[in-house]
């Protein structure tokens, strides 16, 4: 089931919504979400409203996504997070890799 | 029109008989005596009467008052019909509550007209009365719905008791209920959550909003839900089921187990105030959403305001009816002076604050509801501790095979089985993290023998997710178990899995994590969410503490 995605209107900005959980099952969908159709993409959004559930491989494909667009998109932001959410990525030191809101 | 005759004189009573119906009037009744005209109209109700003054047993002035008293509220017209000229009798008929008088011999036309005016004189108190009837009858509705008002405000709007000492409130309401609701909830994961909020309009309509908004919070507060989603959700439930001109102004804030972190929405409440230990305000937060139960939920933002805190600050909210409150000259209260108040007494409470409120008001009745919130950062520690959990002691055994293993994903399925346990909701977030990083460690390291180090590069990571679906397909031999023991004495929950696999050398992993890397952030986090990890046998066994 692919992901939930939006882009601005001058097609400069993607936002993708991850699922409520967010975990190893959705390398395949997450990949996809964020590297297709981004030819004018410079600032990616990761909106973990919907999530209630993260393990550490979600933090290995937030990284893995940055290294793939890194030199492409200049911004990247997490927004949205649940308090448990965002104490995974506070463990993880995510907020100096990241725009956390 | 039913009208009494009452006169001792029976050729009296004919001439008006006779002079009546030719007039139209049929519906006519005679008394020869005083006592007889009390008894008839007790039977008849009439609509007017002709009275004589003089007669023997009781004079027209005895009859008169004990007529218009039966007669009740609707306008009876009394009108004397005398011999008596002086004026000293006139004025008598008067004031024992005749209505009017005609001397006799009486002329018919202007009996004939004095009859109809007063007929419709009797006609207007007629309605009136009837209108007052269906006054008292509104009023009374009004008045009951008021009572079922403060009912389902007292009965279904409740607040955890237990929160008590860490809020300091006072609500105020106007004479008619207003529609300002405070909603506090403890957070499974031993915060707080309050929610203070106003209904546009008054009375039922206000107090059936309350119903979902309040049973609506509580139960998402117990599964630690964010603001934005009880935001969300509130107003989704309002939307559907408020008129298009009635909203919800509120603010939700969550304060995190620390008790010194805030998260804030708010949604066309006042500025929420953050005083400093000495009472300057240092940051608001001001609506950033319109009110609840106007907007589509796709059209409804999601920023939240966030604040970490110091011990001793505090944040105030209050509702417009605070502000808006006006003195003798109709001069609005503002927010200055809350903030001069808290200036110069920054412990001051929120009772002290309403003497401030009402002097400035002078006593006079609010038009709004005033309701005033503040919480002070503290330790919430005691808090935790207070949360209820399940004294049932209970162990859960999971032995996965190859097959089940490959089919299923049992992270999911234990979390919800522990957590349905009373208490144990709180935790659910945090035990899947735990749970699932053992459970994929157990699969990915032990049984299918992956590599970390693949994950160094974007390719690499790839590559190691496919591998492991590959090599997972393949799987034919392999034992996972999942144990979950809970200590209700200990209020302790102890999380082992075991591997079929090799083990590893537990002994020398304890490498510092690398940010750059794209791996080895479990263990990290399977360290800092639990309470101990201990790795035994070869390796392919741990073991997790959790105290709840």
């Amino acid at each position: 089931m692919s992901l939930e995605r939006r882009f601005s209107a001058d097609k400069k900005q993607l936002t993708v919504v991850a699922d409520e959980v967010f975990d190893f099952g959705k390398v395949q969908d997450f990949r996809v979400a964020f590297s297709t159709d981004i030819e004018d993409v410079e600032a990616v959004i990761i909106d973990l409203h919907k999530t209630a559930y993260m393990d550490s491989s979600a933090l290995g494909m937030l990284l893995n996504m940055q290294k793939l667009l890194s030199g492409k998109v200049t911004s990247f932001k997490i927004i949205n997070t649940r308090p448990q959410v965002l104490k995974i990525l506070q463990i993880a030191r995510f907020d100096k890799k990241f725009e956390i809101t | 029109m039913r009208i009494l005759i009452v006169d001792d004189d029976s050729l009296n009573r004919f001439l008006l008989l006779h002079m009546l119906e030719q007039k139209g009037y049929v519906d006519c009744y005679e008394a020869e005596s005083g006592h007889e005209a009390v008894s008839l109209a007790k039977r008849i109700n009439p609509e007017l009467v002709l009275l004589d003054v003089m007669m023997d047993d009781m004079s027209g002035y005895e009859v008169a008052p004990i007529l218009k008293g039966q007669a009740g509220d609707i306008y009876l017209p009394i009108i004397f019909i005398t011999a008596l000229d002086d004026e000293e009798s006139l004025v008598r008929c008067l004031e024992v509550g005749g209505d009017d008088f005609v001397a006799k011999p009486f002329n018919k036309t202007i009996l004939a007209a004095k009859i109809s005016a007063h007929a419709r004189t009797r006609e207007l108190s007629k309605k009136s009365y009837e209108q007052n009837q269906q006054l008292v009858f509104y009023r009374s509705a009004v008045e009951r719905e008021h009572k079922i008002v403060e009912h389902i405000f007292s009965n279904a709007v409740t607040n955890d008791k237990k929160l008590l000492p860490y809020l300091d409130f006072t609500l105020m309401p106007a004479t008619d209920f207003n529609g300002d609701l405070l909603l506090f909830s403890a957070s499974p994961n031993g915060g707080l959550y309050y929610l203070i909020g106003d209904f546009t309009g008054h009375g039922l309509a206000a107090a059936i909003g309350a119903l979902p908004v309040s049973q609506a919070f509580h139960t998402m507060a117990s599964k630690g839900l964010s603001v934005f989603e009880m935001a969300q959700t509130l107003n989704e439930t309002l939307l559907k089921l408020l008129p298009g001109d009635m909203f919800f102004a509120a603010a939700i804030v969550h304060v995190s187990s620390s008790g010194t972190r805030f998260e804030i929405w708010n949604s066309g409440m006042p500025d929420l105030l953050l005083f400093d230990l000495y009472g300057q305000v240092i940051k608001r937060f001001g609506s950033q959403h319109m009110a609840l139960g106007i907007l589509e939920p796709h059209e409804m933002g999601k920023d939240v305001q966030w604040h970490q805190g110091l011990v001793g600050e505090r944040l105030l909210a209050f509702s417009d009816g605070v502000i808006e409150i006006t003195d003798d000259e109709q001069n609005m209260l503002g927010e200055e002076p809350i903030t001069d108040w808290v200036a110069q007494k920054a412990d001051i409470s929120v009772s002290e604050l309403f003497e401030h409120i009402t002097n400035f008001s002078h006593n006079t009745d609010p038009l709004d509801d005033l309701t005033c919130v503040s919480y002070t950062c503290q330790s919430l520690s005691a808090l935790a501790r207070r949360q209820q959990v399940t004294h049932v002691p209970f162990n859960l055994n999971l032995t996965l095979d190859a097959e089940t293993i490959i089919e299923t994903d049992p992270v999911k399925s234990v979390i919800n089985m522990v957590c349905s346990q009373i208490g144990m909701y709180g935790l659910h977030a945090r035990l899947f993290t735990l749970i699932s990083e053992l459970y994929n460690n157990a699969l990915d390291h032990g049984i299918l023998q992956l590599d970390s180090n693949l994950k160094h590069s974007p390719e690499g990571f790839e590559a190691y997710f496919d591998l492991r679906m590959q090599r997972l397909a393949q799987l034919n031999q392999a034992q996972i178990t999942i144990t979950l023991t809970y200590e209700p004495t200990q209020r302790r929950l102890i999380i082992v899995v075991r591997d079929s696999g090799a083990g590893f050398d537990y002994q020398q992993y304890s490498k510092q994590v690398d940010l750059e890397n794209c791996f080895g952030r479990g263990i990290q986090l399977v360290n800092e969410l639990s309470d101990s990890v201990r790795y035994f046998e070869s390796g392919n066994a741990v073991e997790v503490t959790i105290n709840v």
